[in-house]
């Protein structure tokens, strides 16, 4: 079944996703198109705009409106949720094959700025966890709202005075502390892959430098034990880790005499 | 969790940019919040601390945003069962949503007339069906407020939003301010089409500020005071529906003091209290 009706709203989301090039649909005053296409722009662009401050500082007004507008009009955003169109624009910096020359870390750099909206809202209970417990001998808990990131580009010292023109291999820690605060953290290559290590499973904090060694073909993996055993006291005190899992209580063996 | 939850009083828009001002005090006019489910179902961290601290002291209403009743992908079942799930979470038992579309294929992210056709009559009372179904509930349709007549229309506003009622069986969420806005842009009597509405089944009520072009046209932005006129039509609205219906204040941007709300939800509260007493028959 074709309805008229719904051919309307074809053209007219057509036009409202690209009024300059597409001709309005038959019956709608030029005034009243223009004041839709200003509105719904206006409110795509106002969710854009209060998350990626640097990226929008960095392109200048008009070439950020541009890419605004080309991710309205090309982008299909299937999302019900408004605090999701900044992951969809940082999706369609990485994936659309934009055709006008962008910084080449620009989609990295918001990326980044999109991770520090989604940790600060999403919904991540903390687990039962021993804060005290022994994190080499324990499987360890990690903070579930912390997003442990590798970029090509230092997209954390990107700015106005900081315009990278080498890739540097980045890896950073975002995680949301107790206080609910967002914290960033620059990571060294060994401290990244225990985050992973120890993210991906519920395995001990020795095991996973066992493995880091064995991958590494380090020479003393001893030295590497000791080393992250600090590092694993450091990541807690950060709130990044938050401690061990609690032991469960064998049945039968809990003290009940009173 | 706070007593369930009988309808009636005056609310108020929960939004982020209020939570610290609430937070010192909920002024005493305020007897429920209205939220919408897309800005706050699935939140953690502070936000969702804030929405849990205030869900168990104060009743809340949904107002949905992105439901697209008269859309054109197939409805959002999805994102139904998170607002049933989200609804049962905070003990929150009406949600409305717009009668407009937002979506065709993919989302605009703003709320865009139907043309008022007999096709789109069945289309969107299916679709409320469907998320009645969906939500175990009878749902409100809100007049939305437009700045185009799209071509083709087959009824007039209040036909087209009372057929479209009468065929799902769903609630009325009158906006007076939309009436306004509209009767205005568009040169009717507000009073004429209020009485047009299958009032009857009114379950929730909107007031809001607009703001108003240079060349006249008036835009319903809800980021300035609620006018005369429109607390006139609130007024003549509960002389029809009396006044127990609960009713919500909007104010989405350009927030003045709290205090200066709560006035404007005093208002309300007093509106409601000066109506008449109406025996409404059960929709």
């Amino acid at each position: 079944m074709t309805n008229d009706y719904q051919e309307f709203q074809r053209h007219f989301g057509r036009y409202l996703r690209d009024p300059r090039r597409c001709q309005r649909p038959p019956g709608i005053p030029a005034r009243a198109a223009a004041v839709y296409s200003e509105l719904l722009f206006n409110n795509v662009c106002g969710f854009l705009d209060a998350c990626f401050p640097v990226c929008r500082e960095l392109l200048g007004e008009s070439r950020w409106r541009r890419l605004n507008r080309s991710f309205y009009r090309d982008w299909p955003l299937h999302t019900p949720w408004f605090r999701e169109i900044p992951r969809e624009f940082a999706r369609y910096l990485a994936g659309a094959g934009i055709k006008p020359p962008l910084p080449a870390w620009l989609a990295e750099l918001a990326h980044y700025e999109w991770v520090e909206l989604a940790v600060e809202a999403m919904d991540a209970p903390i687990p039962d966890h021993d804060p005290e417990g022994n994190l080499l001998q324990k499987p360890v808990v990690v903070n579930p709202a912390c997003r442990v990131l590798t970029y090509a580009w230092p997209v954390h010292r990107i700015g106005v005075v900081y315009r990278p023109r080498k890739p540097l291999l980045t890896y950073l820690a975002v995680h949301r502390a107790a206080d609910d605060t967002v914290r960033f953290s620059e990571l060294n290559a060994v401290t990244a892959r225990l985050l992973a290590l120890l993210s991906a499973a519920p395995i001990t904090g020795l095991a996973a430098l066992q493995q880091i060694a064995d991958e590494l073909e380090h020479p003393s993996p001893h030295q590497l034990i000791a080393f992250g055993s600090e590092l694993l006291l450091q990541l807690r005190r950060q709130g990044i880790l938050l401690g061990s899992q609690l032991t469960a209580c064998p049945i039968g063996i809990t003290d009940s005499s009173g | 969790m706070a007593a369930l939850r009988s309808a009636g009083g005056a609310g108020l828009g929960f939004r982020r940019e209020l939570i610290p001002a609430l937070k010192a005090g909920v002024p005493s006019a305020v007897s429920f919040f209205e939220l919408a489910p897309e800005n706050w179902a699935g939140i953690g961290g502070r936000w969702g601390k804030d929405l849990r601290y205030f869900s168990e002291r104060h009743r809340f209403v949904c107002h949905g945003l992105s439901l697209s009743l008269g859309g054109l992908a197939p409805l959002d079942t999805a994102l139904l069962r998170r607002i049933r799930s989200f609804m049962a979470e905070h003990g929150i038992t009406l949600y409305t949503e717009h009668l407009s579309w937002c979506s065709d294929d993919s989302h605009l992210y703003d709320l865009l007339p139907i043309p008022m056709t007999a096709d789109a009559v069945r289309w969107t009372a299916d679709r409320i069906r469907q998320a009645q179904d969906i939500l175990d509930m009878r749902i409100g349709i809100e007049n939305p407020s437009y700045y185009v007549s799209p071509p083709g229309a087959e009824l007039t506003e209040s036909e087209f939003i009372t057929a479209i009622a009468t065929e799902a069986d769903c609630l009325l969420h009158l906006d007076v301010n939309n009436v306004y806005v509209n009767s205005r842009n568009f040169s009717f009597d507000p009073l004429a089409f209020i009485d047009a509405l299958p009032l009857e089944r009114t379950a929730y009520v909107h007031v809001a500020g607009h703001y108003v072009e240079p060349d006249g046209l008036i835009v319903d932005t809800h980021g300035a005071d609620v006018i005369d006129p429109v607390w006139g039509l609130l007024a003549a609205a509960y002389e029809r529906i009396g006044g127990e219906v609960p009713t919500c204040l909007e104010r989405d941007f350009n927030f003045p003091d709290l205090g200066c709300l709560a006035v404007e939800v005093e208002t309300i509260a007093r509106l409601q209290a000066a109506a008449p007493v109406i025996t409404r028959r059960a929709a």
